[in-house]
């Protein structure tokens, strides 16, 4: 609805829980602008969930709007008109869109649209928002509306129960004037039909677990391809900038710190929509519901929710969007621990760690079978990510004792062919939490890490630039610039942080580069990857090796012997599968719970899980 | 008689709920006290279960099917 009256970005659900948010956008009738504002979708004025304590909120304590849109399924009217007539009791102007009036008419059911109106003393408009049938008329009754009092509900009860019930009662005494119905109702026969084979009992779990792999396979190999380009644009860009603007500070924030930062947050873009593409085509169908049903008994065990499947599965691509996806959970301590563990899947920023240090060990024509090692290494760390969060969960539903006891009830609703405009919109919106809430930060932190590797402690800089201007050995001026970049990291800020943190990560099998590493992963996972490119430049004039041959290169300064052995590169990719190492996560989580407590014990436990969980594999492998 | 006990097809009149929260939400989401219901489906491993009323179709864990008394004939 809100899409079509604005041409914004948000969509119509066919049951609650599709819109988390509130969103504003502006619509003009007859040259005249109007402030729209969408709110999530409640089935009454007693919210049981915090998206739908938003619209409450919203409808309750707020006066500065002049007309509330109630759209409404013309399906079931009868429930529907529960929530239009408390909106209608709150004092508000209410225009009626009533909305799927195709099922109606499939379903042989007819609507008094015009007695609907005189009954309820307000406009009735019905519409089709999936054939943009009946927005013009929706537009002119709110250009054209006028201010009436009126009022539904004569009950002055305290008692909501009571005033539900009551409400009911008046709207069966309307419905029998203004509805009737002929028949049976195919729409329903047809999603019976097809539930009997997606919520069987084993067929069931076998078609979401195929989907599952469809859906990974398409983020990986589809995905690949945008993401090249992607890398290749911000490579150009940023050599275009290096060598057109003149050079000094101003050159390398510009370089190494924005645009770095800001390539780290597009290049994920491609993974980010595939998947969530699939999860919006999941939902608009119906089909994400059926999950949640299959899935809630397994995952109560770990003190979860059905409906916490959206948010994990999401996380796999971005935590933040996914976070936010946790509101639809009524039940609070399920939501929180939903939270607190979806961290623990293994996101898009991820994989490149893991591909450079899988490379490290294990050759890539290495197969067993007709599987490639590093892909099974890969999917491995993917379990692992699951397991921990499963398990983490266990421990957190022992632990967090419950403030209260929400049900768990979710609408089946029916089955429909996906609204491809609102699929589109949905992907676009959730690209924008990421670009926007996460973006931001991830940027921030990139431009704190290039000022915390850029510079260092007192003035061992020149003292560097001065050995080297002063130096005798024959060196080429690459070679010279290199060991320069490399010696200042080292006595930067960075490198101080790194070594300082090496005698805690040394049980790990960690020296200070990976220490900085570590660090500087905090704005996002993947700048390991570059920062081990800047670490490792040392020592190759024409820069033809790539980061892999440089890490296998590199040597223990100590002993001499190979750094990267098997023992410290898995270690490095289980510290890597725990550690929570995203800022933009810890302050979306933040925002969430409304307490620092929570970003706190998160940084923690997984920092814990990731310590212990990396020094064991250390210790059985070296 | 309470909501959980109903197997897969059986159904029922609601007699009362005992849980208002619970109550409040269940009517919102149109199951009224003295209406009948029916049992759709109920997910493998027993729990939870898919109940109708008219064309509202949700689906509800049994510890809270358990609040749901049924009318005995």
């Amino acid at each position: 609805m809100f899409n079509i009256l604005t041409g914004l970005n948000q969509k119509v659900g066919n049951f609650p829980g599709v819109t988390v948010d509130k969103k504003t956008g502006s619509l003009s009738i007859d040259n005249n602008t109007l402030n729209v504002i969408d709110l999530p979708g409640t089935y009454s004025l007693n919210p049981n969930s915090e998206d739908e304590k938003i619209t409450n909120e919203y409808l309750k304590h707020t006066t500065d709007s002049d007309v509330t849109i109630v759209v409404m399924d013309a399906t079931n009217l009868r429930r529907n008109l529960l929530l239009c007539t408390q909106i209608i009791d709150e004092g508000k102007q209410v225009i009626i869109a009533l909305n799927m009036m195709d099922l109606l008419q499939a379903n042989k059911q007819e609507i008094n649209i015009e007695e609907l109106s005189n009954k309820l003393n307000c406009s009735v408009v019905p519409i089709n928002a999936r054939l943009n049938k009946g927005i013009q008329e929706l537009k002119e009754a709110i250009a054209s509306y006028q201010l009436v009092q009126t009022s539904f509900s004569k009950t002055n009860t305290s008692n909501n129960i009571d005033d539900t019930l009551i409400r009911y009662k008046q709207i069966d005494s309307l419905l029998t004037t203004v509805f009737s119905a002929d028949g049976e109702n195919i729409t329903d026969l047809k999603t019976k039909k097809i539930d009997n084979i997606l919520t069987h009992k084993i067929y069931g779990y076998l078609i979401f677990l195929s989907l599952l792999l469809v859906i990974f396979q398409a983020v990986f190999s589809w995905a690949s391809y945008p993401m090249d380009l992607i890398e290749g644009g911000f490579v150009w860009l940023s050599e275009f900038v290096a060598n057109t603007l003149p050079k000094g500070v101003l050159n390398d924030l510009l370089v190494n710190g924005i645009i770095a930062g800001l390539g780290g947050v597009v290049i994920f873009i491609p993974q980010i929509a595939i998947l969530f593409t699939f999860m919006a085509i999941l939902e608009e169908t119906g089909y994400m519901a059926r999950v949640s049903f299959l899935m809630d008994r397994i995952l109560r065990i770990f003190g979860l929710n059905g409906k916490s499947i959206i948010p994990l599965l999401s996380s796999t691509a971005c935590a933040v969007p996914a976070i936010m996806s946790a509101r639809t959970i009524g039940n609070p301590k399920e939501r929180l621990i939903t939270i607190m563990v979806a961290p623990l899947m293994s996101c898009s920023a991820r994989i490149p760690v893991y591909t450079i240090l899988i490379a490290l060990i294990i050759p890539a024509e290495r197969s067993i079978g007709f599987f490639n090692v590093q892909g099974l290494l890969v999917l491995g760390l993917y379990l692992l990510g699951f397991v921990a969060a499963l398990f983490s969960a266990w421990v957190m539903k022992l632990i967090i004792k419950a403030k209260q006891e929400n049900a768990f009830m979710l609408e089946m609703p029916i089955y429909r062919a996906p609204r491809w405009k609102n699929v589109a919109l949905e992907v676009l919106s959730k690209v924008k939490v990421f670009l926007v809430d996460a973006g931001k930060i991830i940027i921030a932190i990139s431009i704190l890490l290039w000022v915390l590797s850029s510079y260092g402690p007192g003035d061992r800089f020149e003292q560097i630039e001065n050995k080297y201007s002063e130096t005798t050995i024959k060196l080429s001026p690459k070679e010279i610039q290199t060991r320069i970049a490399s010696e200042k990291l080292e006595a930067s800020y960075a490198g101080v942080i790194g070594k300082f943190i090496e005698p805690a990560i040394e049980p790990l099998g960690y020296d200070w580069k990976i220490g900085i590493s570590l660090v500087t992963s905090f704005a996002a996972r993947e700048v390991f990857v570059g920062t081990m490119a800047t670490l490792y430049s040392v020592g190759d004039e024409d820069n033809t090796k790539s980061i892999r041959e440089k890490m296998m290169a590199a040597t223990n300064p100590k002993t001499g012997a190979k750094l990267y052995t098997t023992a410290t590169t898995l270690s490095l990719l289980i510290f890597y599968v725990f550690a929570m190492q995203c800022m933009a996560t810890l302050a979306v989580v933040y925002r969430e719970t409304n307490s620092i407590k929570w970003p706190i014990i998160q940084l923690i436990y997984m920092g814990a899980l990731a310590y212990i969980g990396s020094f064991i594999v250390y210790t059985i492998f070296s | 008689m309470t909501l959980d006990l109903l197997k897969e097809n059986e159904t029922g009149i609601i007699h009362s709920i005992e849980d208002e929260a619970l109550a409040l939400q269940l009517l919102s989401m149109g199951f009224l006290i003295g209406e009948q219901l029916k049992v759709e489906r109920i997910a493998p491993f027993n729990d939870p279960m898919i109940i109708k009323s008219k064309n509202n179709c949700i689906s509800i864990r049994k510890k809270d099917a358990k609040k749901i008394k049924l009318q005995t004939n």
